[in-house]
């Protein structure tokens, strides 16, 4: 099983703008439900593979992607 | 109930969904109006005609099924610790939009509860708000790819989140108590209820495993446009299996689009007061139930919201924008135009790069 790790967010515009510069670097992430472990929040969460995790952190920030929490899996 | 915890995720919102639906059948032959088990926005409403908001006297009677959503998700968001005092994320547009929301249901007659309700009663109009208010979100969706967001919450004292659920214990008192100030319906839908302890544990039970599960009908909808993922979406599918098979149990069910229980049948503003909901629910970020959970669960910008839903019914009522059982009044089509209109300015302006 890869290593998966969940982004979440403030709003979903950042869920979607953060898969739209992820994808662009061909980075493999997905949109998902927020998991229900993590918050009570409804809305969506981006997932990658934790091998990216420093890039996805320094993709985000670069392009003013506001992150509410980086998850590590089981966390 | 005898599911605490389902292993599956999806478990628990089609849980959720099927006591929606059953919940919704059982309150109806219990004395609720017909198909109107539960709605959110038919029961607020309601609530602000018997608090004198509006003096539409067949619609004034405090429902206690509200109340119970609210305290429902309120204890257990305390119990597991979810509860967390936010806010501050453009409380006026959630006001605004809050308002706007209610408007359209009323036109429709129903939100998205009492919509999935209807159509599981047999209800065919409510094929037309179901196109509605997938329109309205789709709309919705391209505000959200193009930047719409209405900020971030910060969090609160947590004082502020126990304000309104406060609020709602003190209205379901007023009911009991019965002072002369408040209205009650004695005919008309407001008058037709079932007895309060079950609309009460009604309303604990959805609010609980709502919470629980995050069920929301504009959620799920938008998750299967957005990124096709049908989890919430199930819920909705819950309501509709459960509530068609109970209404027909209890011989409640009858196909038609005429002679519908407090329903008409302009096509046209049916569809159009359900795609404001679905459009003012998406910038929202969820249904008009989602917004009594997340209040239980402290947060302030969706109590922000259902204080708007309340001023936006009485509004509806006091201006004559709710629709009858005749259909729209001229009134109706202006507000439900305005009201699109807009939400398309603030998921224009509301953004962000």
């Amino acid at each position: 099983m890869i290593d998966r790790w969940i982004v979440t967010f403030y709003s979903t515009h950042f869920a979607l703008k953060a898969e739209k510069v992820l994808k662009e670097k061909n980075l493999e992430v997905s949109l998902i439900p927020v998991p229900r472990s993590l918050s009570s929040n409804c809305g969506i969460s981006l997932s990658f593979d934790g091998k990216d995790y420093e890039l996805v952190g320094r993709l985000l920030a670069e392009n003013g992607v506001e992150v509410e929490k980086i998850h590590k899996p089981l966390d | 109930m005898k599911e605490k915890k389902s292993p599956s995720v999806s478990g628990i919102v089609i849980i959720t969904g099927a006591l929606v639906g059953f919940l919704g059948a059982l309150l109806v032959k219990l004395g609720n109006p017909g198909n109107m088990g539960i709605c959110v926005a038919c029961f607020l409403r309601d609530i602000a005609g018997s608090l004198g908001l509006h003096r539409t006297a067949p619609v004034q009677y405090i429902r206690p099924e509200i109340v119970g959503l609210v305290l429902g998700a309120f204890i257990t968001a305390l119990y597991t610790g979810e509860f967390r005092a936010q806010g501050g994320s453009s409380p006026l547009i959630r006001f605004l939009l809050g308002g706007l929301v209610m408007i359209g249901a009323l036109v429709f007659l129903g939100c998205p509860v009492r919509m999935v309700l209807r159509l599981g009663g047999g209800d065919l109009n409510a094929l037309l708000a179901v196109a509605g208010f997938v329109g309205g979100i789709y709309v919705g969706i391209l505000f959200l790819k193009n930047g719409f967001t209405l900020g971030r919450a910060t969090n609160l004292s947590k004082v502020n989140g126990w304000i309104l659920p406060l609020i709602m214990l003190g209205v379901l008192l007023l009911l009991i108590a019965r002072p002369a100030f408040i209205f009650l319906s004695t005919e008309g839908p407001g008058s037709r209820h079932a007895p309060i302890v079950v609309s009460l544990l009604a309303g604990l039970i959805i609010g609980t495993l709502a919470q629980r599960s995050r069920f929301c009908f504009a959620g799920g909808i938008r998750d299967l446009i957005l990124i096709r993922n049908p989890h919430l979406f199930n819920g909705f599918i819950a309501v509709l299996v459960a509530v068609t098979i109970f209404n027909i149990i209890f011989g409640q069910f009858q196909i038609g689009f005429s002679a519908q229980p407090v329903a008409h049948n302009n096509h046209l503003w049916n569809f159009m007061g359900m795609l404001l909901v679905g459009l003012g629910a998406t910038l929202l970020g969820g249904c008009p139930l989602r917004q009594l959970i997340l209040t239980g669960e402290g947060n302030t910008d969706s109590a922000m919201v259902v204080v708007g839903m309340v001023a936006g019914a009485g509004f509806a009522h006091n201006f004559k924008l709710a629709s009858t059982p005749q259909g729209p009044s001229v009134n109706s089509e202006v507000a439900v135009i305005i009201g699109i209109i807009t939400c398309i300015v603030i998921g224009m302006l509301s953004r962000q790069e």
